[in-house]
């Protein structure tokens, strides 16, 4: 295809202000008389909340306003499930929850302030894991669960706030089929998103009862609707505007700040910001859930999986956060990205005295890939078979069913595991001498959900663009004003974005999913047809021709040698009527799917699915057991590249982030508080952890998304686990079947082998 | 946190804020650490002496005998041409402190004085049988760094005294340092276990000492070996088998031990 802006790597249209540093983040963002809004938090990971005495911080100097749950509207809101009030009433439900909160004229007043505060707690019996919480007599950390308001299809009871599953063709039946059985149980820890700039939020409220919230989300209309519920007003007096983010990963779907700096504002009469410290961050924002995962897996001798049944546990915290939705998912990932006849599979989103977890990149992606690809090289290794030759035997190709019966197309996953297997060496694969290589593959979903744009043409023939998406640092609403530049035969640079304000900006369903460049691009695409009918049916008579006759070249309407400028057009209709303006709306149509397959289901279907391979080539040091990450490549099915710079950025920082996951990130609880609530004990990856990410991009062209692309922010982040896994696995013959492969963990279990080795 | 800040031009005058103020007061070198833990509220002092007008503070004199002002920062130990051969294991410690922030400002009388368990660079100071040299108002006492580090966060330095530098022999001809760290990642880390390792040889290849000092596996970095030892060479390359993933690697010891005894 021949084009004049998409599918190349131009520079993307933010990135001068952010290298140098005016661009103006949430975290920056100041307005005159703005006070500092600081939390006040359970120290209790569950207890009766007995007494609260705001008394003392109320008359400490500086303190201009304390809200306590009395003094807030008696509220719960929540995602699938409606469990969660702003400020802790008379139960704590874990350490770091709310309970209070300060506006000061400085943080060092605030600080003072929550210090002056008194809790008095009555403690009750606490549920710090899955196996605790899921046993018949465990203590509820809900009581009156059945009085919430949640999605009608969640199966939910007591600490279990949904059970979702998928049931295809006869798991019993399959088993039998079976020559061999292998069963096997997983656990992954709880891990932040890592993003650079906290949460922040400033609100002020108007003469006229609105409020406007200057917030780092990435779903300025979630925030705005869940505002509307805990303020009790309605949607139109919220205004939510995104300035600049410092990276979200799904960490900034939910309203974490807005609202403790709305209430606060609202209270002290004066503008209020809430900017959480890394503290706070570690144990009371939205982390990945940490999992138990346990697989039964059929396969006959030669390699053929007969059936899967597995069953996922999710750490959801003390309250259901996107839990139910999470688990949904999962199910969909344990099918593995195969052909298998006999499936039953469950996701269950649990109760615990921790943080409430969210969305992260990918929610419920690595967890579940990590087990079933760590036993895909498990049995190939019991069956003597090649890893590679055993997932080419079973992987899904073009026309077949997935888990829940929709029919895949633009099925790229073949070419996927060929290519990423070649570029690392596959096949020059020498036993021992303590490196290894490993592959893990997968599918992901391209989030559905609705985008509107505006778009006009300046007079200079430039365009604007105004969307509600909110440029998270992604680069998708890049790759979508090139979509809208390629159909308007403009360049890149003639396009001008304004995004993510709830007031002026069309509805957009957020940057969340794989989303944002799939469907505000192709929302782009609806505005820029009803456009190019406007300027052709101004140019036609102008250029004497029929409207059919024009077409647009290079930044002009041209037709029978003649031509009109879209600058001259823009002027031209301002002055005879009302400008050339258009709007374009995107839905991602329903995925069909067999609904006789699935229960309590939240998400039944991946659209437009993704398909990748990862290939990884590790040394372990056999003393120490620490790992060294050597090689590793990535091969992506991303349908169409609209910007093959910003992919591979996408991919290598996805990587990356996975690695953390894989060998060093962990949030550790201990008794309900958790031990490295700081930077420097979370140990994120750092540029030396992280290897050269080869990235190879396949394209197989969806039929739905702009060009035939295909969601490609979070799937880069899933595969990691499994494949550093697997590679550790070759490298050393041990197999770590919990996250993070620690480098004690690998030496242990070297030792261990050693010292049976010494016994037999 | 409020607190004075003082700027003397002098030991002398910083050693005098140091007198009047007790334990009030608290020297300021890089920050690294004591605004951590002031910012942290460990520590609330009331009175701040920066060290930064002090002169003389930041040097590294290596003709003959080698001595360290106690503001030398972690990159100047680093980038000394003086530490490229024999005394690598400083350079080693000194690149794994923090990331490169941290070792811009961080200095080397900091580290000694903070008295971390898991202090990089004290065990190659221990292993180089280092003193220290503290000032107090009636003047300078020297001891060993290996009986000025009492515990973690403890030292035999008096409120009233200042660090001032750190000096040891020069390397003897044939003899080697070298140090490794194990920790989660690469870089901005706390050492899990470190271990610096000093040796030399006699006339016929054979090892005629050696001695190793441990971090972050006790109350402070610990001597755990001082002696002459009768071995063959082969014997100490076991040591260096886990040198590859030290992102100061990429050596083998046979190879390295000729560079860093400085024999060519």
């Amino acid at each position: 295809m021949k084009t004049r802006v998409l599918g190349k790597s131009l520079p993307r249209f933010d990135a001068p202000g952010k290298v140098t540093g005016t661009l103006v983040y949430a975290a920056d963002f100041s307005l005159p008389g703005m006070l500092v809004g600081k939390v006040f938090r359970s120290t209790e990971a569950h207890a009766r909340l007995a007494h609260l005495d705001t008394t003392r911080a109320n008359g400490l100097p500086g303190v201009r306003g304390i809200i306590t749950a009395a003094d807030v509207p008696d509220v719960r809101y929540g995602g699938a499930v409606k469990d969660e009030t702003v400020l802790a009433r008379d139960r704590v439900r874990y350490v770091g929850q709310p309970i209070a909160a300060v506006a000061a004229t400085t943080l060092e007043a605030a600080e003072a302030a929550l210090a002056a505060i008194v809790a008095t707690y009555e403690p009750l019996t606490p549920v710090f894991d899955v196996e605790t919480a899921t046993a018949p007599d465990a203590p509820l950390l809900h009581p009156d669960w059945r009085t919430y308001t949640a999605m009608p299809i969640l199966h939910r009871e007591g600490n279990v706030c949904n059970r979702a599953r998928i049931v295809a063709g006869d798991v019993e039946r399959g088993f039998a089929e079976a020559d061999r059985i292998f069963e096997h149980r997983f656990r992954t820890a709880m891990v932040h998103q890592g993003y650079t700039e906290p949460r922040a939020a400033v609100a002020q409220w108007d003469s006229a009862g609105t409020v406007t919230v200057w917030s780092n989300t990435q779903l300025p209309f979630e925030i705005q609707n869940t505002l509307a519920e805990i303020l009790a007003i309605a949607p139109s007096k919220i205004r939510v505007v995104v300035p600049g983010i410092g990276g979200g990963f799904g960490g900034k779907l939910r309203v974490g700040v807005e609202h403790v700096a709305a209430l606060l504002a609202k209270r002290a009469g004066r503008p209020v910001k809430v900017l959480t410290t890394a503290e706070e961050e570690l144990t009371a924002a939205y982390p990945r859930q940490a999992t138990i995962v346990e697989l039964k897996t059929g396969v006959t001798r030669d390699g053929r999986i007969t059936a899967k049944h597995g069953r996922i546990w999710f750490d959801t915290g003390a309250f259901a956060g996107s839990g139910p939705g999470v688990a949904s998912v999962a199910t969909l990932v344990l099918a593995g990205p195969y052909r298998i006849p006999n499936l039953d599979l469950e996701g269950h989103a649990v109760y615990t005295n921790k943080t409430n977890c969210g969305s992260f990149r990918a929610p419920s992606g690595p967890q579940s890939n990590f087990a079933v690809e760590s036993q895909m090289d498990i049995i190939a290794d019991a069956l003597g078979l090649d890893p590679l030759d055993f997932r080419l035997k079973n992987i899904v190709r073009e026309g077949d069913e997935g888990p829940t019966g929709q029919v895949l197309n633009a099925v790229g996953l073949e070419e996927c595991l060929v290519k990423a297997a070649d570029a690392i060496g596959w096949n020059d694969r020498r036993p021992g001498r303590w490196r290894g290589k490993g592959l893990a593959c997968g599918r992901w979903t391209t989030t559905g959900g609705s985008s509107g744009v505006y778009v006009k043409i300046n007079t200079d023939g430039t365009i604007a663009l105004n969307t509600g998406a909110a440029e998270i640092g992604t680069a998708a609403l890049t790759g979508a004003a090139q979509v809208l530049a390629e159909e308007l035969s403009v360049d890149l640079e003639d396009i001008n974005v304004v995004s993510a304000d709830t007031f002026s900006t069309p509805f957009d369903f957020g940057a969340q999913g794989s989303r944002t460049a799939f469907a505000v691009g192709n929302a782009c695409r609806a505005a820029a047809v009803d456009l190019t009918r406007q300027l052709y049916a101004l140019a036609a008579p102008h250029l004497g021709v029929e409207p059919e006759a024009c077409a647009l070249r290079d930044k002009h309407v041209v037709a029978d040698g003649k031509s009109l400028s879209l600058a001259e057009l823009a002027r031209l209709s301002q002055a005879t009527g009302g400008g050339l303006i258009a709007h374009g709306t995107f839905i991602a149509p329903p995925t069909p799917y067999d609904t006789k397959r699935v229960e309590s289901h939240a998400y039944p279907a991946f659209h437009s699915p993704s398909f990748h391979a990862h290939a990884a080539e590790v040394s372990v040091d056999p003393e120490t057991g620490e790992i060294t990450v050597e090689n590793y490549v990535v091969a992506q099915d991303v349908g169409f590249a609209m910007n093959p710079t910003y992919i591979e950025g996408q991919i290598e920082g996805g990587v990356a982030q996975g690695l953390g996951q894989a060998l060093s990130e962990e949030i550790v609880y201990d008794g309900g508080r958790v031990r490295n609530p700081n930077l420097t004990d979370y140990k994120m990856p750092t540029t030396l952890d992280v290897p050269r990410v080869q990235t190879i991009l396949v394209q197989h062209p969806s039929l739905v998304g702009p060009y035939g692309a295909k969601g490609v922010g979070e799937p880069p982040n899933i595969e990691p686990p499994a494949t550093v896994a697997n590679a550790i696995a070759a490298a050393t013959g041990v197999r770590i079947t919990s996250l993070p492969i620690t480098a004690e963990k690998v030496a242990l279990a070297l030792r261990d082998v050693t010292a049976r080795s010494a016994e037999s | 946190m409020s607190f004075d800040f003082h700027e003397p031009a002098s030991i002398a005058e910083a050693v005098a804020l140091a007198a009047r103020f007790g334990t009030e007061a608290r020297f300021l070198a890089g920050g690294t650490d004591l605004l951590v833990q002031i910012r942290r509220k460990r520590v609330a002092p009331r009175h701040v002496v920066s060290l930064h007008r002090v002169p003389g503070l930041d040097t590294i004199d290596a003709n003959g005998e080698i001595r360290l002002g106690a503001l030398v920062t972690h990159r100047a130990l680093e980038r000394a041409p003086a530490f490229q051969g024999a005394l690598r294991a400083l350079v080693e410690g000194a690149r794994v402190v923090g990331g490169h922030q941290i070792r811009n400002v961080g200095t080397v009388g900091g580290n000694i004085v903070n008295a971390s368990p898991a202090a990089d660079v004290v065990p190659v100071l221990l292993v180089l049988d280092a003193a220290v040299t503290c000032v107090g108002p009636n003047g300078a006492r020297e001891m060993k760094l290996d009986e000025f580090l009492l515990g973690p966060g403890e030292t035999a330095l008096r409120p009233d005294e200042l660090l001032t530098s750190i000096r040891f022999p020069a390397p003897a001809l044939r003899s080697a340092t070298g140090f490794l760290k194990a920790g989660r990642r690469r870089a901005m880390e706390i050492s899990v276990v470190c271990v610096a390792v000093w040796l030399s040889l006699d006339g016929d290849d054979r090892c005629a000492g050696v001695r190793i000092s441990l971090g972050a596996v006790g109350p402070r970095a610990l001597r755990s070996c001082d002696r002459p030892v009768e071995s063959s060479p082969r014997t100490v390359s076991r040591s260096r088998t886990s040198a590859h993933r030290q992102p100061t690697g990429g050596f083998s010891w046979k190879h390295s031990f000729r560079a860093r005894s400085g024999q060519r």
